[in-house]
């Protein structure tokens, strides 16, 4: 279209290709300078003297970080997507009194840096925390006092920035999901049971996915949380600054980086593009590709 | 529609009940904290901190007069990183969506890939690579690569939106390309942009994993400020540190809901 009108090239403008990458051009530059580039210093600092990946990927703190974070993102990001489900589905298609209070309470945990949930978790779960000291006024008995800094705690914690996120994306999804096919496959006589395993999980497949690779790879990053709360539990992004900053062992946080870097990724990679049979071809994958991935499974 | 529950309306009320449990559990320890800001702080012995505070007026005061400093930096940085992110993203996601160019859909990819990386990766790289840069810059820099994404994404969606074939219009019938841009594509695309910016403003005052890392005790985000109180300070200073902090926050993130933004569960990171 634009790039066919002979007129406007006829006045000397650049052809739209070109407009386009000039248009583009400082965020090319910037995506170099500030990504690339250091990605590929962190790659260096990795590979650079004796085996950094050996040590991290041997037993030893540096591998139990990383399972661990591994362990418990995976376990915090299927908790919470099914949690989110019932709220979520609430959200895109009931209609209520309350509605949007109940939307914005889901949705201003999404600001809150880890530092900030890990303190609301020793707030509520410490060791003079809210929940405690209601049971102790309750029943004179001593309990969760501390809770907040064992694992279930940091799982709870997770579970407090996770929940937002995989309730808003799923409802992102279940708004476009067409209630017509549903209401085909009834008057066809399918069983509740039937529609649900044969017309809204396929449908709604590729939404789960992309909550599943949301939670995940959040909880993989996640790093003010344990921060606050981890006392012998370690993950690895705390791994990785207590590496850098107390021991300046460049080598290691950059190997333990770039795994977890990659782990995560991968993740995210494997669950958005897991579904490609029920998206349409053409649409990225990973979080660039969350909506149209949300989206495409839904529309049909 | 209702749930896979045999009785709709059985099912409709349980389903609200849940959501508005999910949802209480998610507003109950900010309310705890609020209310810790406002309750009596001479019962925590605030006189340990050196510092004899009574009543809420004196509270807040003696917590700006801490993290006053933090603060100025974290809404400096905000106001550098908000136009910067707009000027990048903008410009790119129209070249996506209507000048594409070979190579275009990658490096599109390419730039919103950041936001599947975790922050202190990023944080390590930069630091690694430009140790030795002002650490304002590099600040700004680390915010600017995650929040540049939701400006490619939101933009790119709203265009994605708009019909192409009102450009060729307005240039059939005379209009140049300066005059395209000023009076048809800014204005059809500034709800977006808004969004955007409450978008970049939201993840960029929240972000401690890039910053904490950069940060140096001179020049220092108003997050990691909150780690320092969290750490160091009695419960109501703690308290009230966060309330300060939520007071920006809440009217951006209504005002996001409002406006339809989607990008917010994606651009900041936990």
């Amino acid at each position: 279209m634009a790039g066919r009108d002979p007129r406007r090239r006829a006045l000397g403008a650049p052809p739209p290709a070109a407009a386009g990458f000039l248009l583009a051009l400082p965020l090319l530059l910037f995506l170099v300078a500030l990504v690339l580039w250091p990605v590929s210093h962190l790659v260096a600092a990795a590979t650079h003297g004796p085996g950094a990946f050996r040590v991290v990927l041997a037993a030893g703190r540096y591998r139990t970080a990383l399972v661990n974070s591994l362990l418990l993102s995976a376990a915090a990001a299927g908790a919470a997507v099914l949690l989110s489900l019932v709220p979520a589905w609430v959200l895109a298609r009931e209609r209520f009194a309350g509605r949007q209070l109940l939307r914005a309470a889901m949705a201003l945990p999404l600001s809150f840096s880890g530092v900030l949930v890990g303190f609301l978790m020793v707030v509520m779960l410490g060791r003079i925390g809210a929940i405690p000291e209601l049971v102790r006024w309750l029943t004179g008995r001593q309990l969760l006092a501390g809770a907040a800094y064992t694992p279930a705690g940091l799982f709870v914690a997770y579970l407090y920035f996770e929940v937002p996120r995989a309730v808003l994306t799923l409802e992102a999804a279940f708004r476009r999901f067409p209630p017509e096919l549903d209401a085909a496959a009834r008057t066809l006589g399918a069983s509740t049971r039937e529609r649900l395993l044969r017309v809204r999980l396929p449908l709604l497949a590729p939404a789960l996915r992309a909550s599943l690779a949301l939670t995940f790879s959040a909880s993989m990053g996640s790093f003010g949380v344990a921060l606050i709360l981890s006392r012998r539990f370690t993950v690895a992004p705390v791994e990785i600054y207590t590496e850098l900053t107390g021991f300046s062992n460049d080598a290691v946080a950059g190997a333990l980086c770039l795994l977890l870097a990659l782990a995560t990724l991968a993740a995210d990679r494997l669950l958005a593009q897991g579904g490609r049979r029920w998206r349409r071809a053409g649409s990225g994958g990973g979080l660039g590709g969350l909506r149209q991935a949300a989206a495409s499974g839904t529309r049909s | 529609m209702s749930l896979p529950i045999h009785s709709p309306r059985l099912a409709r009320r349980l389903g609200i009940a849940w959501t508005a449990l999910v949802a209480a559990m998610l507003a109950a320890p900010v309310a705890v904290t609020i209310a810790g800001a406002f309750s009596r702080s001479e019962w925590y012995g605030l006189r340990s901190e050196g510092a004899p505070v009574q009543g809420t007026a004196a509270l807040f005061t003696y917590v700006l007069g801490l993290w006053g400093h933090h603060l100025l930096r974290s809404a400096q940085i905000v106001a550098v990183v908000t136009p910067l992110a707009l000027l990048l993203g903008a410009p790119a996601a129209y070249a996506f969506r209507r000048l594409p160019f070979p190579g275009s859909r990658w490096l599109e990819a390419a730039a919103v890939a950041p936001l599947a990386i975790p922050g202190i990766v990023l944080a390590v790289a930069l630091i690694e690579t430009a140790g030795g840069a002002p650490r304002f810059a590099l600040l700004a820099a680390g915010h600017l690569v995650y929040t540049v994404p939701l400006v490619v994404r939101t933009v790119g969606n709203a265009l994605h939106g708009h019909d192409p074939q009102l450009e060729d219009a307005a240039r059939t019938l005379g209009a140049g390309r300066l005059a395209i841009v000023r009076r048809l594509v800014v204005p059809l695309l500034a709800p977006a942009l808004v969004v955007s910016a409450l978008l970049v403003l939201a993840v960029s005052w929240g972000e401690f994993n890039v910053s904490f890392l950069l940060a140096t005790p001179r020049v220092q985000t108003f997050p990691a400020a909150l780690y320092l109180t969290y750490t160091t300070n009695s419960f109501p200073v703690a308290a009230a540190a966060t309330l300060v902090f939520l007071l920006p926050v809440v009217p951006v993130v209504a005002a996001i809901q409002a406006l339809g933004g989607e990008e917010l569960q994606r651009g900041a990171q936990p």
